[in-house]
């Protein structure tokens, strides 16, 4: 259980690690807009190189990246029957008692499959690969920052956010622990009724509310002894920067939007 | 009867995953039925580990695990049942509790064993005794007691399992004197009244020697010595040399011995060292 980890960020330093947060947020933003612009055969096509390039910009395995999809393995399926069976089209494929499969329908069917499996391995690159946690959160806050004019305490739902991230590893470990110990009380969670396992859980959740109750005060004991009081008038240790190659990034995907366009307007193989 | 055996035991987290890290390394022991054996090595040196393995909570890499001369994962479906049979107190027991009252959080495990209601509260009410937890504090909440309280209503949590072999993970850790007493005295009457053997896993060197036979030093997840606290700390270096020490009184007595006090050398209790220099001046100093 301790495999566990948060998102799924692989430590390296390629060039996508190394782009400010805040431009990755946008980028992820963009890039999943992009994939939205295909309509072509060709520019789906595109779309799909794109996907390829950014995980080689990356360095990251692509195995540990095909492994990522499959939490959504089951989503993708249950969208291909639903696409193939049920849209209607023109060209009738099959027809055989009550199954009508027309060609429209399975092409609809795999451009979804091709748009979620690059919305996935697309925001995994830009943001949950590449990002660690922290600075994500970090982005988010400055990115969010001009809403402050608005009264929306942005510093502080960035806040949360770090510190819900950090508490996920010490609650598992904590859990962990407290099932060891009921267990050693002949506890059992994996055997009996539905009911009687719900109840099995109580003696888990009890002890682990407690504790993070408890941790909650202490740290906001921690937090004030070290004169915390928001985000107003705050420092930061690491200032972020944006560099040329953030902008540069950020043309280029600008530029793939456009691309994207052109394709459809002028090879509309299959257009959709 | 009661009789552990560990025989060439290792034990590896995270198997396979290049965070594999060894805990316990090639470690064979016999720890004898009815004793108080107590369990020392410095943070990190598989203590925690091992006293997982005896009541089945982790399984063994490589290796057995014997009580009595039974391999206890023979039958893997009914370790449950050996749960009973070893009790482990874990690290900080008291973040276990959970119940409304004392009393239903210490029948948690006699209830868990199916055991008759009249039982269940024959065995709460001896158990509490043990860890001296009075009568009205078993209909209080358990998230009104202090921590001491907690610590030993979270023992008696266990005690109240009838375990013919209890271990617990430095019991008196983080408390008071008073409160260490109250603990380890708990646990010497259960001991005695039970005839269970003991395993006690701890920091403190003094308290190992006023409560237990035999003493298991573990370090880097091998096995380093077992003896009697006579044996093992007449090794001073070789304890110093894994981050572990003999008792503080052993330390002065030594130096005491170098300025020319003819003390013996087997001193590891305040007590011995009261008695001894008692006897030095002539039973005259009470």
């Amino acid at each position: 259980m301790t495999s566990i980890t948060l998102g799924q960020y692989f430590p390296g330093n390629s060039l996508l690690h190394r782009l400010d947060p805040r431009f990755k947020i946008v980028l992820a933003v963009l890039y999943i807009t992009a994939s939205f612009l295909c309509k072509s055969i060709w520019s789906f096509a595109a779309l799909a190189l794109s996907a390829v390039v950014l995980i080689l910009i990356s360095r990251i395995p692509p195995s540990f990246v095909l492994r990522g999809l499959r939490p959504i393995l089951f989503i993708m399926l249950f969208t291909v029957v639903l696409n193939v069976f049920l849209t209607r089209g023109e060209t009738l494929l099959i027809d055989f008692w009550i199954i009508h499969i027309y060609l429209e329908g399975v092409l609809t069917a795999l451009s979804m499959v091709l748009r979620i499996t690059v919305i996935i391995i697309g925001t995994g690159m830009f943001l949950t690969y590449t990002t660690t946690p922290i600075a994500l959160t970090d982005g988010i806050e400055r990115l969010f920052s001009p809403l402050k004019v608005f009264h929306l305490p942005v510093h502080e739902f960035a806040m949360m956010m770090t510190i819900a991230l950090r508490f996920i590893p010490i609650l598992i470990e904590e859990t962990e622990k407290i099932m060891a110990a009921q267990k050693a009380r002949g506890a059992d969670f994996s055997t009996g009724s539905l009911m009687q396992r719900a109840k099995a859980l109580i003696p888990i959740l009890v002890p682990l509310f407690v504790s993070a109750f408890r941790r909650a005060d202490e740290l906001a004991v921690a937090m004030e002894c070290r004169c915390y009081r928001g985000g107003e008038g705050r420092t930061r240790m690491t200032v972020l920067h944006a560099t040329a190659a953030d902008w540069v990034m950020l043309a280029a995907m600008i530029l793939f939007g456009a691309v994207l366009l052109l394709i459809n307007r002028f090879a509309p193989g299959f257009a959709l | 009867m009661n009789t552990l055996q560990l025989e060439h035991i290792s034990y590896l987290y995270s198997a396979g995953t290049p965070y594999e890290m060894r805990a316990l390394d090639d470690v064979s022991l016999t720890i004898r039925g009815g004793t108080v054996t107590g369990l020392i090595g410095h943070t990190g040196s598989g203590k925690s580990t091992l006293v997982q393995l005896l009541n089945g909570l982790n399984r063994p890499t490589a290796g057995r695990v014997l009580i009595d001369g039974e391999d206890i994962w023979e039958k893997p479906k009914e370790i449950a049942r050996l749960r009973y049979r070893v009790g482990l107190v874990m690290q900080y027991p008291e973040y276990q509790l959970f119940e409304e009252t004392v009393r239903a959080d210490i029948a948690y495990g006699p209830k868990n064993m199916g055991l008759s209601t009249e039982e269940i509260e024959a065995r709460v009410l001896e158990a509490a005794e043990f860890a001296g937890i009075s009568r009205d504090m078993l209909d209080q909440s358990p998230f009104d007691l202090s921590g001491g309280q907690k610590r030993r209503a979270a023992i008696a949590g266990i005690m109240a399992m009838r375990p013919e072999v209890l271990v617990l993970d430095e019991p008196a850790a983080g408390l008071d004197p008073q409160g260490r007493e109250e603990i380890l005295g708990g646990i010497r009457a259960y001991r005695e009244k039970s005839g269970s053997t003991v395993i006690i896993v701890s920091h403190s060197m003094e308290d190992m020697a006023r409560y237990c036979d035999e003493l298991i030093v573990m370090a880097n997840a091998k096995l380093l010595m077992q003896g009697s606290c006579e044996e093992i700390f007449s090794h001073p270096e070789e304890l110093a040399a894994v981050g572990l020490d003999v008792p503080q009184i052993t330390r002065v007595a030594e130096l005491l011995r170098q300025r020319g006090l003819p003390l013996p050398e087997s001193i590891y209790t305040v007590e011995q060292a009261a008695a001894a220099l008692r006897q030095l001046m002539g039973g005259v100093g009470r």
